[in-house]
């Protein structure tokens, strides 16, 4: 396990769907991994994980397990949100750079400030309809985001 | 000698709420708004009904009623078609797409005059409604959706790093707003046309750090009726016009954000397609007069302006900031008063974009008249600039 699984109450806003290429992902994410799709051909990463390699389309593709460490390349808070994230707003989110060279884009915890080029840390969620990620500045502790680690 | 393509005229509806609630007694339709600015524009053009070869939709919003909108206009208006009749779906390009349509049927001799027109109703739909159909235009639906992303998130990013890499104050970045607005009071089609300062921009509540209300683009119905012939047909109406002189489009491969990590504030699409169409008129960025921009956000414009070569990089915010954008400065942008306060009609907004170019190529943009204007730059756009369109206009009179 490389990256931390926290434990969320309630269901996602906007599930994600699942498909027999992506349910790896999500399943790994709930034992903590962080994990996508390489191409055997050429090397190159994708994100999310996919059934051919965008890169050069081979369909050598190998599951490969990232640290989940990276930096903030930028971020936002969103105050006008769509209907279903209405009861979160104010929310943040970011674009991740990660140190393996995947860029991704998700919701980054924490209130502190999100300080551009600094640290990061992927985390797992565990809601009770299944998972997502999220990011979270480097060294933040647990209490400041207001999440409990996940019992056993 | 091959073909070459010219606006020759246009009518739109002032950008602002005009759909409907579904139980209003007495409804405003899309099909009436356009067909009354179709009569407008063809007379306006002076070319013979009957030269008209293709009908260049964009689509309209999910929420209008009549389907097969295009064909159903066909009929309203009477017009046979030997060109083409054709719905054109591409995002913010949307109508910009349907232009060149139009544009390209004219070039393959299908059609010696082309309409590209279309109508944009979505204001009698919440905003909160809106955007969950909005949010899932403008991401990964599984693997970006889900955190909550809207549309106009990834334009504040681009206006977080940009504001981190070059050491650029919001306030220069807000002072688009303060400009467009001032460009708009002078657009009788302009959504917003009150005079506001940078005390009242910075005032609005926060939408999307670091952009307030006045910073992003209202939402708006719209709706344009656009001619477009062959030159010669253009040149026999003994009215001005304006003549394509080039164009150029690029797609990066990237929906949003690739897992490639790259510098998306120098918006790559923008420029690719800018020097394609640079290339394809023969000019430069200091060749041209005025700019009329696809900015949805303030950030945008400073974006595109530096993408476009028109100001240099790092240094879009800080010339927006000193006038050079303005009217009367160096290189105006957006004289309608951009996405911001000349409103936003989605799927029709390239169309505004034509139509403030050929008011002032054809100088009669009265107050806001660029002087001398003689070439145009214009840029449509999708995603985060993931894809751009640009062309190059100049004045025939
Ligand atoms: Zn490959």
């Amino acid at each position: 396990m490389t990256i931390e699984v926290l434990s969320r109450p309630g269901r996602r806003p906007y599930p994600p769907r699942v498909t027999a290429t992506t349910a790896p992902f999500w399943e790994g994410l709930l034992e903590g991994r962080f994990q996508t799709t390489r191409c055997d051909d050429c090397g190159r990463f994708s994100f999310p994980p996919k059934v051919i390699c965008p890169h050069c389309w081979s369909r050598r593709i190998l599951w490969h397990e990232l640290s989940g460490n990276g930096r903030l390349y930028s971020s936002t808070t969103i105050h006008a949100a769509p209907a279903s994230f209405r009861q979160e707003a104010p929310y943040r989110v970011a674009i991740v750079d990660l140190e393996e060279g995947v860029r991704l884009a998700t919701r980054l915890l924490g209130g502190g400030p999100a300080t551009l080029d600094s640290p990061v840390r992927l985390v797992a969620l565990s809601y009770d309809d299944g998972p997502l990620f999220a990011a979270r500045p480097d060294g933040g502790c647990i209490a400041s985001v207001g999440l409990a680690p996940r019992p056993g | 000698m091959s073909r070459r393509v010219a606006l020759v005229a246009a009518a739109a509806l002032p950008c602002g709420k005009w759909q409907t609630p579904a139980d209003a007694a007495l409804q405003v339709l899309e099909h009436e708004v356009l067909a009354s600015l179709v009569a407008d524009a063809v007379a306006e053009a002076g070319i013979d009904r009957r030269d008209i070869g293709s009908l260049a939709f964009a689509q309209c919003r999910p929420y209008t009623l009549q389907k097969y909108f295009a064909t159903f206009m066909a009929h309203y208006l009477r017009l046979p078609c030997t060109g083409t009749v054709s719905e054109t779906l591409g995002n913010g390009m949307t109508a910009g797409l349907a232009f060149e349509r139009a544009v390209d049927d004219i070039l393959l001799g299908r059609a010696k005059v082309a309409l590209a027109l279309g109508v944009n109703f979505e204001t009698a739909t919440s905003a909160a409604e809106h955007m969950m159909s909005s949010m899932r235009a403008t991401g990964d639906v599984d693997f970006q959706v889900p955190f909550g992303f809207t549309p106009i998130a990834w334009y504040a990013m681009d206006a977080a790093r940009y504001m981190h890499e070059y050491g650029v104050s919001r306030e220069a970045i807000a002072s688009v707003a303060v400009k467009n607005r001032r460009h708009a009071s002078l657009n009788p089609l302009a959504q917003f046309r009150k005079l506001i300062t940078m005390e009242d921009v910075l005032a609005q509540p926060m939408i999307v750090e670091p952009l307030g209300l006045f910073e992003v683009p209202p939402r708006s119905d719209g709706a344009v009726c656009l001619v477009l012939a062959e030159e010669e047909v253009a040149r026999a109406t003994g009215r001005p016009y304006a003549l394509i002189r080039g164009r150029g489009f690029y797609h990066e491969g990237a929906h949003q954000i690739s897992e490639v990590p790259n510098d998306m504030t120098a918006l790559a699409a923008a420029q690719r397609s800018g020097q394609a169409a640079y290339a394809a008129a023969g000019v430069g960025p200091s060749d041209i007069d005025f700019a009329e921009v696809y900015a949805p956000c303030t950030i945008v414009e400073v974006l595109v302006s530096e993408a476009l070569g028109l100001m240099p990089r790092g240094r879009g915010a800080h010339g927006a900031a000193e006038s050079e954008t303005s009217l009367g400065g160096r290189i105006p942008i957006c004289t309608s008063g951009g996405l911001q306060s000349r409103g936003h009609p989605a799927y029709v907004t390239p169309f505004y974009t034509f139509v403030e170019v050929l008011e002032q190529l054809q100088g009669r943009a009265g107050e806001r008249q660029v002087r001398d204007a003689r070439l145009a730059l214009t840029s449509a756009e999708l995603g985060n600039y993931n894809a751009a369109l640009v062309h190059v206009l100049e004045a025939v009179r």
